[in-house]
């Protein structure tokens, strides 16, 4: 006879491959054994012996074989005994009816046809409405479907964003990535993508290793540029990019984007750049040769026409989180973003890199002023108490957990504070604000009363 | 052991109302039934209005809330083009300057087109050469005539010479560009490895220009009115190019551009020379031949023997006598 596969071991002692004869199997009482489909039964050797063994059980197995086996007895004496047939035994059978509720004598669907008959018609209404809105509920809320509903342009327009994650920064070349790194970047990536599978959003995760591309052509972190650029291609119905660094935190998963700033994209956004200037940028323009336009300060006035949306920390733009929008206007600023005539006067100036070139072509650039919309900073990108500390706790810029802010960014923690520990932090901070009523209930109530009454705290 | 007998059923049922058809009787719309009937079907009429109602105002909802593109600025094409000249009244003579200005005003008079004359000086440049005048002054003209349709810029040493060629047909009209536009060339000659796009249709093209022996020409150039246009002019006007020192100013700050930014270049068409920037002599570029749209005194100084002005001379009679028979 030939095996396509050599035999295996199974748990119980036996071999099991198709033409084998067995029969221990493990149970006490030997039962029907297959029998080989070739009628010449082939054993192995170790399997008669302990076939023909005094013993019955096998020589390397307990009796105990897991939960079902051990408790077979209790579970079964326990579950509602249904009569079959003409097996019942003739004690029974004269009790029937009057003990043991008997299901042969009135089917299941019978029953229900008796109750619904004797329900009246406003009853039965009521009840399918309820029934129909428990369904709606399960559908939209609960099923799988909630995601393409989400993701679909006429309901939840989820499509409509990408977010980017730059992840595997610097991949290890320049610094060890140890344990840390990797702890953070699992989280990181971990919170985006249930974020995203919540909302039904597109998550592009990028690698933002060192490449010698890059670092030959004197621009790395430039690299932006291009991953905006492959994703605007990859992901054709997008209109929103959104663009995160591997130390943000989405801490209130329940805020969809569409809710929290585009739906009223024009209460959030501020256009002149005069209402938070750290960088004291001169605005509007007064140069006589621009038009209206370009020498206003909220440029046309449209919402429709903010093509890049950014918040300005402390210190001015900052990158670490913002939105560009799928327009021929993008298409110019991602093109003439690195510019080797600009790296060449400003790359010692520029200390972060396509940021600062990002001021510098603000300030310089009339139309990139024009499309450009800024964020307060706390809707998408609030700081840690220790980013930005020079001047103490700032509302604009720092993290409010009354607040419930949307998103932390550990801007600069790998510059001497500990990434690991923030990002531990606010995601025990973020799972904590966000529980479930059941969990509000148990910890909030259950577990203070019980360290009331007892002095000792309970964990649930 | 017995149970209860169910409840006996009436020997004396109660008699079924007559089935009231609106056809049957009208006798039966008296009782009590039909007004029922007749208000649980406005009600459900009712309900059905108020759901088609609210899915309509829900739909209304959702298209009016679609964001459309931005409204941008169409320009409506009046005028049609707008001549843009930079003059430099310090170092040139008054009645040569006035002979340039007249010549233009002439040829826009002619279409209906525009002239806009800048000095040399208006414009706070920050220690960069005068020559980018130019540059930022088109970058005027485009905030000055919102409408224009196109603007051809001719720099100050040259003449219109032939009144009858229309810029928006002699050069911008998209079938015409499509012969002129020269493909796959080297931006700047003759290794540069950056081309001219190779699929290219007209009414792609926003700006056009020419090249001489040495590279791009900016002497002469035609810009399609637009946001590409700001673009480019902002662009190319930027500060970081204006203190770079680049041996030929924004002539060389332009080549520059074109070829480091796709989306630049994928406006430019370049066509022959003598289309718009014929050369008053060879050498440098090509000669001008009558019926050349323009003349363009090459290699000409301010003063001396070898002045712009003596060289203009050569063509005052001829453009004069031109506009006059056109």
């Amino acid at each position: 006879m030939s095996l396509s596969r050599s035999p295996s071991p199974v748990p119980g002692g036996g071999w099991a491959s198709p033409g084998l004869n067995l029969s221990a199997s493990g149970r006490s009482s030997p039962t029907k054994g297959y029998s080989g489909s070739n009628g010449t039964p082939v054993m192995w050797e170790s399997a008669r012996l302990k076939n023909t063994g005094r013993s019955g059980y096998p020589s390397f197995s307990t009796q105990n074989q897991g939960f079902f086996s051990r408790h077979m007895r209790s579970i079964s004496s326990n579950l509602p005994r249904f009569s079959s047939g003409n097996q019942t035994p003739y004690a029974e059978k004269e009790k029937l009816g009057r003990g043991q509720w008997s299901a042969k004598s009135v089917p299941l669907f019978g029953r229900l046809r008796g109750i619904m008959g004797r329900m009246g018609r406003k009853v039965k209404i009521r009840l399918i409405v309820l029934l129909l809105v428990f369904l709606a509920i399960f559908v939209f809320y609960h099923s799988p479907l909630v995601y393409y509903w989400r993701r679909s342009s006429w309901f939840g327009g989820g499509q409509k964003f990408v977010i980017i994650l730059a992840a595997n920064v610097g991949g290890g070349v320049m610094e060890w990535k140890g344990a840390r790194e990797w702890a953070i970047e699992r989280d990181s990536v971990r919170n985006k993508k249930k974020y995203v599978s919540r909302w039904g959003y597109d998550l592009e995760i990028v690698d933002m290793s060192t490449k010698k591309r890059y670092a030959h052509e004197w621009r790395e972190s430039w690299e932006k540029v291009d991953f905006i650029r492959t994703s605007l291609r990859k992901y054709p119905k997008a209109e929103w990019i959104w663009w995160l660094d591997l130390n943000t935190f989405i801490m209130e998963p329940s805020y969809s984007l569409q809710d929290h700033i585009f739906n009223n994209l024009e209460r959030h956004v501020y256009r002149d750049i005069n209402e938070y200037n750290p960088l004291n940028i001169t605005h509007p323009l007064t140069d006589s040769y621009l038009d209206a336009e370009s020498r206003s300060p909220v440029g046309d006035g449209n919402v429709n026409s903010v093509n890049l949306i950014l918040p300005q920390d402390c210190s001015g733009f900052n990158l670490g989180s913002f939105f560009v929008r799928r327009s021929a206007w993008t298409d110019r600023l991602l093109d003439v973003w690195w510019d080797p005539v600009a790296y060449e006067q400003k790359h010692m100036e520029w200390e972060h890199k396509e940021q600062d070139a990002l001021e510098q072509l603000y300030i310089a650039q009339p139309w990139i002023r024009k499309h450009t919309g800024f964020l307060p900073q706390r809707m998408i990108n609030s700081f840690p108490t220790g980013a930005c500390s020079e001047s103490g706790n700032d509302t604009r810029v720092h993290y409010d957990q009354k607040d419930r802010d949307f998103l932390v960014n550990m801007a600069g923690c790998e510059w001497g504070r500990d990434c690991w520990g923030e990002m531990y932090n606010y995601r025990e901070l973020s799972y904590y604000l966000n529980r479930s009523l059941w969990e509000r209930f148990k910890e909030d109530l259950v577990a203070v009363a019980w360290f009331k009454l007892t002095g000792q705290k309970a964990k649930l | 052991m017995h149970f209860a007998y169910p409840p006996r059923k009436t020997s004396n049922p109660p008699p079924f109302l007559p089935r009231s058809s609106p056809s049957s009787s009208s006798s039966s719309s008296s009782s009590k039934l039909p007004g029922l009937v007749r208000r649980r079907r406005s009600h459900k009429t009712l309900a059905l209005a108020g759901l088609a109602f609210i899915a309509l105002v829900y739909v209304v909802i959702r298209l009016g809330g679609r964001h459309g593109a931005p409204g941008q600025h169409k320009p409506s094409g009046k005028p049609t083009a707008v001549l843009v000249t930079v003059f430099d009244e310090a170092k040139y003579s008054k009645p040569y300057i006035d002979m340039v200005k007249d010549n233009r005003i002439q040829y826009a008079q002619k279409h209906g087109y525009q002239t806009f004359f800048a000095k040399v000086g208006e414009y706070e440049l920050k220690g960069a050469p005068a020559s980018w005048t130019s540059v930022v002054a088109t970058r005027h003209a485009l905030a000055k005539f919102p409408d224009a349709g196109y603007l051809w810029y001719l720099d100050q040493n040259s003449f219109v010479m032939n009144p009858l060629l229309r810029i928006e047909e002699h050069v911008m009209k998209p079938a015409r560009l499509e012969e002129l536009m020269i493909k796959d060339r080297p931006v700047v000659p003759p290794d540069s490895i950056i081309k001219t796009f190779g699929h290219l249709k007209g009414q792609d093209v926003d700006f056009v220009l020419t090249q001489d022996k040495d590279g791009l020409s900016t002497g002469s150039f035609v810009l399609r009115n637009g946001d590409w246009a700001k673009f480019l002019m902002e662009t190319w006007f930027d500060p970081i190019y204006r203190s770079y020192n680049f041996q030929k100013a924004e002539t060389h700050a332009l080549e520059h551009i074109v070829q480091w930014h796709p989306t630049l270049l994928a406006k430019l068409a370049l066509v022959d020379q003598r289309i718009m920037n014929s050369y008053s002599k060879g050498g440098k570029g090509a000669e001008y031949k009558d019926g050349d749209i323009a003349v363009r005194f090459i290699d000409c100084t301010p003063q001396g023997d070898k002045s712009c002005e003596s060289e203009s001379q050569r063509f005052a009679q001829q453009w004069r006598i031109s506009f006059k028979n056109a």
